[in-house]
């Protein structure tokens, strides 16, 4: 299945984007109280990105032989994911004061710039490893 | 005579003559079987197989997972090639060579001129097709160039089941652990059985131009193609259907809008006020076991369709060393079974003593030994196919502690008494609360009582699984186990379904006891009519004679007049829902018996005509359109069916309780969307490119490494993913609703008033 391995790619970053992109929108509008960011239509559209995201990783995953709790790089990125999920949930729901959702939202695109970084460098610590090493 | 005692006895006349042609069929099949050679000899006395190696074979074949690991005649598992085929194509391929070496000194075969080509295979259709079977010596007598290329063959299977690198691509594109059969002596006999295999699908029948099995597989090289029959029973198949439905049709016009009186509805949920007694609470843990079972079989299929993207491994986790594929496979497919089975079978014991309001003694004592037994039973059948396919148990106790091999009846024959005997302990059980109630011959006396004969069948007929033994020839094992399987899932699970759903209503107050019965009964004879004969459609082309491919194309398709119809189920059932507002009480389970309805159309009736008609058969058996009907009937009608009947007795085991109806309403769209998207995104197109690849290339390739492992082919077997996602957070959804009515549940009453209208 390698012939694929370049639209899998790209079907792949695409949605990294669209999921991180409409999560700094959705984020944004809770911040300013607005209603829309919760409204059904949004949440599937934001729950598709995200399985299509998703399986075209596991795909990759399996094409490169590249795994996670094998390479180091893509366990990192497994646990921030789950770290991103929980601060996302944070930020636009369960947070309860505004500060607290404001943090978690910063937090939650901080989590998203280190994932996208670690996946850029296929290093565990992404960009930071310049200073680390 | 009233019109329900005309009902009665006109289903029992038709049940009678149906199994008498059914049984008489399988003395049928019983005489027309592919004999069984002595032994198989060289033209020069050398002796190449005998029976023994045959037998050992086909119980080392058993022993792997058998149907579980590829297929035999096109019945089993899609992953690794159908062994008949794939035997067949390489003995046929090899003698072509050997003739293209010898006589033109090409390289190979496929080396030669077309014309030339044309020339060997005119001879190798002759000499592959002729029987020389004597049955005075019960001696098969075959050329030298064949005995040469069985050598050859052979070879090539025993490097295949052992662990020699020079297969291991094959191994990993099959699905296979690296030495899946480790005794050399038993993989030597594992080729007799394969051979055999494929000696019955290209050997003419004595006097006649037909295989034993009907011309199956489809094999340009070898002359094997749909007979005259397959076109035949085909068409005719289609036309019955059209007149089953024209003539079902009139009779709905005929008695549409009589007796129905208008019914005089209950202010409140009559079975709010029954007593829930200690044996119906103690079935509470029957509901936990089936969530338990069902999360495992979504986790056991998650593995096994992985295993089709890399052979032998999870993310780089070397699993098929201690989970092979033929073991994920078999769980899967037998806790499907296992789960619904436990919901049924928990129903019946919580409504049972509902109906009669009568709580026999020892009642609960029997609800909680039996809930003991059945877990004693998944554990200690699935221990012995671990060790069976592992190859630790060894031949002699596989048949009774092992792994049978055959689908969806391959627990060890201990395990099957032991089913056999639960089953009838849950029949003890349910008569003796129902007794009562039988007894009383009130109105509902008829219902109760149909009820309770379903449930006797399928328990009954759970025994067609002990009639063969191990040595019993393929054509009768397949013909009991579709006994089994067939008659169970087109006959009395339909029946019970109808029924249950029918009598529900009936307890509800929003149907009168005495229509259901007459709708039932009728139901339960249009589905037998075509069901009981119907299980010939099953085998075509497993060794039996014409005659069955005639009558289980035309029977067959009857069964699908009733599903033609099964909006007018859907929409009674919907209207019920709404009939009263206490009636949102039981919005979801309502909701799953309409899915119930919807797949019985799609699932069953549309995609089961797909493979139906012996012409499409032919090529599509063990294709992928085949776990496409699989899946939407199976869980699509069954599985559906058992989560409503458990969200059903939560309400009354569970009462006065607030159901978080967001919880049901993700696990309902979930689970129904997320099966839809398995079958379309990747069943149905994978399925449809197999049978232009059978029908153009014969049906070997359509099952063969080289095309199962093309990118587009692999990239639709990863298109499952989102829909197993989404059908996966059906299952967990559901699992919490109902945990959760233990671990954190909401009474009615603690609710502020006025919020709980909906509930009203
Ligand atoms: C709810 C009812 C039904 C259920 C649960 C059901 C289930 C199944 C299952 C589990 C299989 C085996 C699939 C496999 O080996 O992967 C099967 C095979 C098959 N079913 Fe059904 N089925 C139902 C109704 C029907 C109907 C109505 C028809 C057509 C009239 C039909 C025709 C077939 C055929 C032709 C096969 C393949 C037979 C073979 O490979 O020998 N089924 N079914
Ligand atoms: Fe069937």
């Amino acid at each position: 299945m390698i012939e694929f391995y370049p639209q899998i790619r790209l079907v792949h970053i695409a949605a990294v984007f669209a999921s991180g992109g409409l999560f700094f929108l959705r984020g944004a509008g809770v911040q300013l109280g607005a209603q829309w960011p919760m409204v059904a239509p949004l949440r599937y559209l934001s729950y598709t990105i995200d399985t299509v995201l998703l399986t075209a990783a596991l795909m990759l995953a399996s094409l490169l032989h590249q795994y996670p709790f094998v390479h180091a790089w893509l366990t990192v990125k497994v646990l921030l994911l789950v770290v991103y999920i929980v601060l996302g949930m944070f930020a636009l729901r369960r947070g309860r004061t505004r500060m607290a959702r404001l943090g978690c939202w910063v937090l939650a695109l901080l989590v998203y710039a280190l994932i996208v970084s670690v996946a850029r460098t296929h290093h565990p610590l992404g960009l930071l490893h310049r200073w680390a090493g | 005579m009233d019109s329900s005692r005309r009902l009665w006895l006109g289903l029992a006349a038709l049940l009678i003559a149906s199994f008498g042609v059914l049984l008489f069929m399988g003395g049928e099949i019983h005489r027309k079987a592919p004999p069984m050679p002595e032994r198989v000899l060289g033209s020069n006395g050398t002796l190449i197989y005998s029976q023994a190696d045959i037998q050992k074979g086909r119980q080392v074949w058993q022993s792997m997972g058998g149907m579980q690991l590829g297929s035999i005649w096109g019945h089993g598992s899609y992953v690794a090639p159908d062994w008949s085929a794939d035997w067949l194509h390489r003995e046929a391929t090899a003698v072509l060579d050997g003739w293209a070496q010898r006589e033109a000194s090409a390289e190979s075969y496929a080396a030669l001129s077309a014309e030339r080509q044309a020339a060997l295979r005119g001879r190798l259709e002759a000499r592959m097709r002729l029987n020389t079977w004597d049955a005075a010596t019960s001696t098969i007598t075959l050329d030298e160039d064949r005995a040469a290329a069985i050598v050859a063959v052979a070879g090539h299977y025993r490097s295949l089941f052992g662990n020699d690198p020079a297969t291991a691509a094959l191994r990993e594109a099959y699905a296979m652990k690296n030495d899946t059969v480790p005794d050399a002596d038993n993989r030597h006999a594992l080729t007799a059985f394969f051979w055999w295999t494929a000696w019955a699908a290209t050997t003419n029948r004595p006097g006649k131009n037909i295989t034993y099995t009907n011309n199956w597989p489809g094999e340009p090289l070898v002359g094997n193609r749909p007979p005259a029959t397959t076109y035949l029973w085909s068409a005719f198949s289609v036309l019955f259907l059209i007149a089953g439905i024209a003539l079902l049709g009139w009779h709905h016009a005929v008695t549409h809008g009589r007796s129905q009186e208008p019914q005089q509805l209950p202010a409140t949920d009559p079975l709010a006020l029954v007593r829930v007694t200690p044996s119906m609470r103690a079935t509470a843990k029957y509901f936990w076991v089936v969530l338990a079972l069902f999360l495992v079989q979504i986790l056991l299929g998650a593995i096994t369709a992985h295993y089709q993207i890399e052979g032998q491994q999870l993310y780089g986790v070397e699993l098929s060393q201690v989970l092979p594929y033929s073991l994920t496979r078999t769980w899967h497919t037998q806790l499907a079974v296992l789960w619904i089975a436990t919901a049924w079978l928990g129903t019946g014991l919580y409504i049972a003593p509902a109906i009669s309001g009568h709580e026999p003694r020892f009642q609960r004592l029997g609800v909680n030994f039996l809930w003991v037994c059945l877990l004693v039973i998944v554990v200690g059948a699935f221990a012995g196919q671990w060790y069976a396919v592992m190859q630790k148990l060894g031949l002699e106790y596989n048949f009774w502690f092992g792994h049978q091999g055959w689908e969806y009846a391959d627990i060890g024959r201990f395990w099957q008494w032991f089913l056999f005997i639960g089953l009838m302990l849950w029949l003890v059980l349910m008569g003796r609360a129902l007794w009562p109630a039988i007894r009383r011959g009130d109105e509902s006396r008829s219902i109760v009582g149909l009820l309770f004969l379903s449930t006797v069948a399928i328990g009954v007929f759970y025994g067609a699984g002990l009639m063969w033994g191990e040595h019993t020839s393929l054509s009768m094992v397949e013909y009991w186990r579709w006994w089994l399987v067939h008659l169970w899932v087109e006959g009395f699970f339909e029946v019970f379904a109808t029924a249950v759903i029918a009598f529900l209503f009936t307890r509800l107050g929003l149907l009168q006891a005495k229509t259901a019965t007459i709708a039932v009964l009728f139901a339960t004879i249009v589905f037998m009519a075509g069901g009981v004969l119907g299980t010939l459609h099953h085998l075509y082309f497993a060794g039996t004679p014409t005659a069955v491919l005639a009558l289980g194309a035309s029977f067959s398709a009857l069964e699908v007049v009733p599903l033609a119809y099964i909006g007018f189920e859907a929409y009674h059932t919907w209207k019920l829902g709404h009939a009263t507002s206490w009636m949102a009480r039981y919005r979801w389970p309502i909701m799953f018996f309409v899915a119930v309805a919807f797949w019985n159309l799609v699932g069953a009736g549309l995609f089961g005509f797909l493979i139906n008609p012996p012409l499409s058969l032919y090529y599509m058996q063990g294709l992928n359109l085949t776990p496409l009907h699989g899946h939407t009937a199976l869980f699509g009608v069954y599985g559906m069916l058992g989560i409503g009947l458990v969200l059903f007795c939560l309400r009354g085991l569970k009462p006065g309780l607030v159901w978080n109806e967001g919880l049901l309403r993700t696990s309902f769209w979930s689970l129904n969307i997320g099966l839809a998207l398995m079958g379309l995104l990747t069943l149905l197109p994978i399925g449809t490119m197999q049978l232009l690849a059978a029908i153009d290339h014969g049906y070997w390739y359509a099952r063969s490494a080289d095309f199962m492992q093309k990118p587009i082919v692999e990239l639709l077997v990863w298109m499952r993913v989102p829909g197993d996602v989404i059908f996966s957070i059906g299952a967990v959804a559901f699992t919490w609703f109902v945990m959760r009515l233990w671990m954190a549940p909401r009474h009615e009453a603690q609710l502020p008033q006025g919020s709980r209208a909906a509930e009203k």
